[in-house]
């Protein structure tokens, strides 16, 4: 029975890099022997994503509203008004930040901004959650330790031995053993975890002052609070106005698909930083301990375990996290290559979701097909839809030869490809403008002509698109598929060109 | 349920209903706008009177000058050239091109469906050509340094060789010349773009047309050939060699006026054609040869006069000492 369990797994595993270059190889094919079948159905999808793009615009534009609307909200002030229904002083939040090889320099701004927050430190326990194999872990915790844990109802630090076994060295693992070690601090202090909000934050994650106010709020207000998880917007504004114009571009385009995602409530999924009820991850078993995409399976694991019937909150909130650049161009687009790969290898959530609904007996069937086809579907689209733009739509005027090129949809093609691009890129104007407008303030030694090199940066656009658009999507779905599993791997990010008192 | 969470209910409900009218007029944008577009792409026009898709052609127009009016079977179409002339029904359509001051372009293009006629290559040509004269000297004869897209031109009373500008206000006087009589036949530029080579059939001039000329001799100079008569000759890529095909011979010399002629050929042909190729020194000509049968052919035949392959400047010192010899003796 576990043999078939583990074939079914590994065909799961190879069905989303079959259909990606399955797309490509048959629109490669088909442009150099049927290169007029090919040019319809590039026009067909140069049409369909040229309406895409313009719909997700308009997503981006009302989340983008919706974050400005509550931008200056107080929270906590409406946390109050719900008393005597809700009584928000009742919960209370468990904050994790899984450690790996960060140091006091990004870990110090993430506690600060916890200490910084306007809510009770009373009702906050902070769990530093050290790798026992990183060689200054003990050190830096004691570091830390001694200048943060007077200001937390509870500061915990713990160091996750390697090799357990079951486990891979991922963050889920770490994380796991983290939440388990503070469910004993929870259990002698008698705190039900029905009244506990747990936070996963990236090591390098600053949250805004109003976060946990607007999280409680929320928690409190949610009908069936328990089967949600609750997200907020995240930014890489830490070191923005230091990063080079390529990590930059890249990150902000990050922020909006994660705004966009949060407007398409039935698709919404779990990334990166974000909260859930304690008492569902306690049921759930909490992170998964050997898979690389933890934040987004933690979710998935909650909806088989409520039968479908688990949804992702978004909180119009932003948590500010690093964008990841190097000491060289280069090297920067090899960090962002490999943390973008890092991201679609959540690609593994197919078979795990499938795999678990194969099994569940509960969830309806148009349910159950309507989710894994969205999680394929964003899957295959990611890794498809800029190699079939940027590399397959020359192909059938390369290889059609002068009989193409003499047919009204050869001399078309390039006609209508370069008007629907035009019309495209219209659209990113808008995400320039509000990129603009997401920006933190300038710092004083930053010049002020660096809005302007901001702007014209978008004229990277064609080339990142090609680079980090498919190529690492298409790269994590191959290595899935011959069962090159990944290693965590953390990101990179330097603090490099940023004035020596920012960084601590 | 509290008010706060009806409130927040009600917000989601508004967006998500914001967002499926959003969602579903794109599905009807893509819907209706899909068949429109592909219908462009192959060609296709919705004939309204006979109430049906017929697929049409292409007409690709571009003349040089731009801006020609264009009239397809005698109806004038709006755009000018250069254009494309779409939903063309299949068939053949009389095109008059129109510039103000040019001579009408008229052709017959077939048209089929779902191709591209290209007529790409049309050049109006003016109804009063712009005719100038560029010399303001007697001239007898001129020739062009394509390289410079230079002109220049040999006043035959005092052998001066002029430059004039390009609009023919100003000629330059460049050069000095030493007349033949009869005058010279062809004038040919140095691969340096600094002397000058010109010859009738029995003397041959040099002279400069730069001050920069690496000549030893003093310049313009005349020779009488020795190995009359002079059929073409050739600078060699060095810009100090000659190549001279005469009457029955292939013979090189240096652009001095104390050098001689030395003949590397003796030909059977007469007046044989000839090709230089100055970027590889390789002179081709024909020549006849008796074949075993008895008969003469016409071969082609190349000669290779790369210094850097072939020992030539080694070959010129031998054969000029090989003769001197031959003369004192």
């Amino acid at each position: 029975m576990k043999n078939g369990n583990a074939k079914t797994k590994r065909y799961l595993e190879i069905i989303p890099a079959c259909i990606s270059w399955g797309i490509l190889i048959f629109l490669a094919c088909l442009s150099i022997f049927r290169p007029i079948l090919s040019a319809i159905l590039i026009i067909i999808f140069e049409f369909y994503w040229n309406i895409r793009t313009i719909y997700l615009t308009t997503l981006l534009v009302l989340a983008y509203k919706k974050l400005s609307n509550e931008k200056n909200r107080d929270w906590l002030s409406d946390c109050v008004g719900l008393a005597p229904k809700k009584d928000w002083a009742k919960v209370y939040h468990l904050i994790i930040f899984p450690v790996y090889k960060e140091g006091l320099k990004i870990l110090r701004p993430s506690l600060k901004s916890l200490a910084d927050c306007q809510y009770p430190k009373e009702k906050m326990i902070v769990v530093m959650a050290f790798e026992e194999r990183s060689s200054d872990s003990r050190s830096n915790a004691a570091i830390l330790e001694e200048e943060f844990k007077s200001g937390f109802f509870g500061y915990i630090s713990t160091f996750h031995p390697d090799g357990i076994p079951g486990e891979s060295r991922t963050k889920g693992a770490n994380a796991t053993w983290a939440a388990k070690q503070a469910k004993e601090f929870l259990d002698k202090r008698s705190i039900a975890y029905e009244d506990i909000l747990i936070s996963c934050f990236d090591a390098d994650t600053c949250v805004d002052k109003q976060y946990f106010a607007c999280l409680t709020y929320h928690f409190l207000t949610s009908s069936r609070p328990h089967q949600a998880s609750y997200q907020p917007m995240p930014v890489y504004n830490n070191n923005i106005w230091y990063a080079p114009a390529f990590a930059r571009l890249v990150e902000t385009s990050g922020s909006f698909c994660q705004m966009i995602e949060s407007m398409r409530l039935e698709k919404f999924v779990t990334f990166s930083s974000h909260s859930m009820s304690f008492k569902t991850l306690v049921a759930i078993n909490y992170w998964p301990v050997n898979m690389i995409s933890d934040d987004s399976v933690v979710y998935w694991k909650a909806f088989l375990y409520y039968k479908g019937d688990y949804r992702v909150v978004p909180l119009y909130i932003t948590v500010s996290m690093d964008a990841a650049y190097s000491t060289s161009i280069f090297k920067t687009v090899v960090v962002q290559y490999k943390q973008k790969r890092r991201w679609a290898w959540g690609v593994e959530n197919f078979p795990f979701l499938v795999e678990g609904l194969i099994h569940d007996k509960k969830i309806p069937l148009a349910k159950k097909i309507r989710r894994s086809f969205n999680l394929l579907e964003s899957h295959i689209s990611w890794a498809v839809w800029a190699m079939i733009i940027m590399l397959i739509t020359p192909l059938p005027i390369l290889f059609g030869g002068a009989f193409f090129s003499q047919t009204s949809i050869g001399y078309n093609l390039p006609r209508i490809g370069g008007l629907l691009l035009n019309f495209a890129l219209g659209t990113s104007l808008i995400w320039i403008v509000l990129s603009m407008t997401i920006l933190p303030k300038r710092p004083p030694d930053v010049k002020w002509f660096k809005y302007i090199m901001m702007v014209i940066e978008w004229a990277l656009a064609p080339v990142i698109i090609l680079i980090l658009g498919s190529t690492p999507a298409l790269d994590a779905q191959t290595r899935l598929a011959l069962g090159k599993y990944m290693q965590f791997y953390s990101t990179e990010k330097v603090y490099k060109n940023i004035p020596e008192e920012k960084n601590g | 349920m509290p008010g706060a969470d009806k409130a927040i209910i009600m917000i989601t409900r508004n967006e998500q209903r914001i967002r499926a009218f959003l969602f579903y007029s794109s599905v009807a944008i893509f819907i209706t706008g899909l068949p429109l577009i592909l219908s462009f792409a192959l060609g296709y026009k919705f004939d309204r009177r006979a109430f049906k898709f017929t697929r049409t052609g292409l007409l690709v127009l571009k003349t040089q000058p731009p801006g020609a009016n264009i009239f397809l079977n005698e109806t004038l179409f709006p755009a000018k050239t250069p254009a494309t002339v779409t939903e063309l029904l299949p068939g053949n359509y009389t095109v008059r091109l129109e510039l103000e001051g040019h001579y009408p372009w008229i052709n017959q293009a077939g048209i089929s469906a779902g191709k591209v006629t290209f007529l790409e290559k049309i050049i109006l040509f003016p109804l009063r050509p712009d005719i100038k004269q560029i010399n303001s000297e007697t001239l007898s004869t001129f020739w062009a340094d394509e390289e410079r897209g230079a002109i220049y031109y040999v006043n035959p009373e005092d052998g001066g060789i002029y430059k004039p500008d390009s609009e023919g206000r100003r000629s330059e006087r460049v050069a000095e010349s030493v007349p033949l009589d009869p005058p010279a036949d062809k004038w040919k530029i140095s691969p340096d773009r600094e002397i000058v080579l010109y010859f009738n059939s029995r003397k041959i001039g040099i002279t400069n047309i730069s001050q920069q000329h690496k000549l030893f001799c003093r310049l313009p100079f005349v020779i009488d050939y020795p190995y009359k008569p002079i059929i073409d000759a050739y600078w060699h890529s060095d810009s100090y060699h000659l190549i001279i095909i005469g009457l029955r011979n292939i013979a090189v010399m240096e652009a001095d006026s104390r050098s001689e002629p030395v003949i590397l050929l003796s030909l059977a042909k007469k007046n044989t054609p000839s090709f230089y190729d100055t970027r590889t020194d390789t002179l081709y000509f024909l020549d006849t040869q008796r074949a075993e049968d008895g008969n003469l052919y016409d071969n082609l035949y190349k000669l290779d006069l790369n210094a850097k392959l072939s020992p030539f400047q080694e070959l010129m010192r031998l054969r000029q000492s090989d003769e001197k010899r031959e003369r004192e003796d």
